[in-house]
């Protein structure tokens, strides 16, 4: 079985650099997602390893082999583009097998693969058809059917689901790690969507700006961000993030010493994250709650929205159950759960511990 | 829609139909009338006696021994201008679409400089009116020693073709998503066999569409027939066919009888090409 190792590979574009000196362990039989907003490179690394592009420096290997001097054809993987790429002049059977044919596997053989791929994703009826005449389901399917039909040793996938209805997407999800599990083929998922990562992944690779910011399990990510980019990227609704003084080894926010203990070595100037479900609103006068009034209210279903404005232009999120009656402008209190307080260094970004 | 409006479409779509079908019409007609009714009046609409004397003539006509002494009639040629003009036609048209496809291709696939220029500058040099080109383009062919030669006229209609071609190629390869041949080089297939199993099979209606435009204007072209050829029996068609006027009198019989033979291939291939136009198309491959 295969892992993959990038070990300092760069890409630029004109003087545009995508990809700095990055490094990337994808283990054998794991499912890796590559999260991070557009422009963060994740797209950029999964067609370097494919090889259908060149990096300006580093390596890529495939277990022992080095790969990056092969051509896409020669490293046998699959790949699942966003756009599914069927060959549109070609009947669905001989999408599925076009790797097999150029590779000259006899056509019974190849029949017998096509076969046993269609009955998997349940596609066998659309054998004879052109591309034009599926739906985008089904292309999904048949893109998915090429890339399997060859047994590769890694599947690469460039946002196979972000053309598909919500409703078919979270459908495929579930597919897609089903089919993982039972194949084990080392699979390497570009996505924006962090609730694709977060549900599919057995390993999250956060990046941005070319850098990879924190590799992980879901967990991980979601409980232990390395640092600020992480903390703000991965939760819906997003983390609260504030600036927050070291004040003799109590924390203190917007002028409202908390009664949470810190390690006086700490700089004085710190960032402090915390997400919204572990943030309570109060009545005014608790003690060891920071005091505000309600910026905005906002319903999302079982849980509601709070924000409270506790300083000008600082505002906490959050989020409380929906009967929790809050009307904008009232005096409310906040308190911080401090065994989920995340500290950051305001200057590296970096996570410091409590 | 209302029927009313229905039945007047249709009636001014008839009236057109007929207008523009008339002059064909009328060709076939005269070419099986007998010389007597050509110039009756009135004129008949469709021939009394129809004969195909003018079409035997034509095909025939070269293998009829002439009277002495009355030298070769230019209808023993006919069979000679219609190969010339297969000949240069489907020469010049391989050429064109050979070059347009390639130079289209690597205008969409690969990066160097000037690449955004080429097919507006192309698509310029084929809006100069092409009576421009052809003194300057003869001048070219008598010091290359071509006059008079099925390849200059094969060269000439290359130089008028391959712009718009090229033109038609470039805009339909910007349609073929790039991601079907990265897919395709993933799958293990070569540049050659991307290029062939699935680029060129995606860009077939393209290439039709670009064989029948070059194919017209090399068949139809009249100047540089005039202009490049000489010998009877090297002339294209278009210019041949006008040596059935002479001083005194024009065959109006294998006139009509040429120009309907002249239009039939033409029609033929359209009608079976026609089919393919629409085929195929990129569209659905990738997401839609």
């Amino acid at each position: 079985m295969t892992d993959v190792v990038v070990r300092g590979l760069s890409k630029s574009f004109g003087s545009n650099n995508v990809l700095k000196a990055l490094d990337l362990l994808v283990p054998s039989r794991q499912f890796v997602t590559l999260l991070g907003p557009s422009g963060c490179g994740k797209t950029t690394l999964l067609r370097l390893i494919a090889g259908l592009e060149r990096g300006n420096g580093g390596e890529i290997l495939f277990g022992e082999n080095r790969v990056d001097h092969l051509p896409p054809g020669e490293r046998n993987i699959a790949m699942v583009f966003q756009s599914y790429a069927l060959y549109p002049t070609m009947d669905v059977a001989r999408n599925i097998g076009y790797g097999l044919e150029v590779r000259r596997i006899p056509k019974p053989e190849r029949s017998e693969k096509i076969s046993t791929v269609a009955k998997v994703l349940e596609i066998g009826h659309l054998l004879l058809r052109k591309p034009k005449q599926l739906s985008g389901g089904q292309r999904q399917r048949v893109a998915l059917g090429r890339a399997m039909a060859r047994r590769p040793d890694i599947f690469l996938m460039d946002e196979p689901l972000s053309n598909l209805d919500a409703k078919l997407r979270s459908a495929m999800r579930g597919e897609l790690r089903r089919f993982h599990l039972d194949l084990g083929t080392t699979t390497i998922y570009v996505t924006h969507d962090q609730l694709e990562a977060m549900t599919m992944s057995d390993l999250v690779v956060v990046m941005n700006e070319g850098i990879v910011q924190q590799i992980g399990t879901p967990e991980e990510v979601y409980s232990k961000p390395a640092n600020l980019f992480v903390a703000g990227f991965i939760g819906t609704p997003p983390m609260n993030l504030f600036p927050a003084t070291n004040s003799d080894g109590f924390l203190k926010v917007a002028n409202t010493t908390l009664p949470i203990q810190i390690s006086s070595d700490l700089p004085r100037e710190l960032v402090i994250g915390i997400r919204p479900q572990e943030v309570s609103v109060v009545s005014t006068g608790e003690p060891g709650a920071i005091p505000g009034k309600v910026w905005m209210v906002e319903l999302i279903g079982s849980e509601r929205l709070i924000e409270v404005e506790i300083a000008p232009k600082l505002r906490i999120t959050a989020e409380v159950r929906a009967k929790h009656r809050a009307a904008i402008d009232d005096h409310v209190a906040v308190r911080l759960d401090p065994t989920h307080l995340h500290i950051f260094d305001p200057v590296t970004g970096k996570a410091l511990s409590a | 829609m209302k029927t009313w409006v229905a039945a007047l479409l249709y009636a001014v779509l008839s009236a057109i139909t007929v207008v523009v079908c008339f002059p064909l019409l009328w060709a076939i007609s005269t070419s099986l009338k007998p010389k007597s009714e050509i110039f009756r009046w009135p004129p008949t609409l469709w021939p009394e006696n129809i004969t195909f004397e003018s079409y035997r003539e034509l095909l025939f006509g070269g293998a009829v021994a002439s009277a002495p002494g009355a030298g070769v009639p230019p209808s023993a040629y006919f069979l000679d201008w219609f190969a010339n003009s297969v000949i240069v036609s489907v020469g010049s048209t391989a050429i064109s679409i050979t070059i347009a496809t390639l130079a289209a291709y690597s205008l969409t696939r690969f990066r160097f400089w000037g690449q955004r220029a080429v097919p507006y500058i192309a698509i310029l040099g084929y809006m100069v009116p092409s009576v421009i080109f052809v003194f300057p383009m003869f001048l070219t062919m008598v010091s290359l020693d071509l006059t008079d030669t099925l390849l200059s006229l094969i060269l000439g209609y290359v130089c008028i073709t391959l712009p718009f071609c090229l033109w038609l190629m470039w805009a339909f390869f910007r349609g073929v998503p790039i991601e079907i041949e990265e897919a395709a080089l993933v799958d293990g297939a070569s540049r050659l066999q991307v290029f062939r199993q699935v680029v060129l099979p995606v860009a077939l209606p393209g290439i039709i569409a670009a064989s029948i435009f070059s194919l017209i204007v090399s068949w139809n072209d009249y100047l540089f027939g005039r202009v490049f050829m000489n010998s009877m029996e090297n002339l294209p068609l278009t210019v041949g066919v006008m040596h059935f006027f002479d001083g005194t009198h024009v065959d109006w019989g294998l006139m009509m009888a040429s120009s309907v033979l002249m239009t039939l291939p033409m029609a033929i291939l359209f009608g079976f090409m026609q089919r393919h136009l629409v085929a195929g198309f990129g569209a659905g491959a990738v997401k839609g």
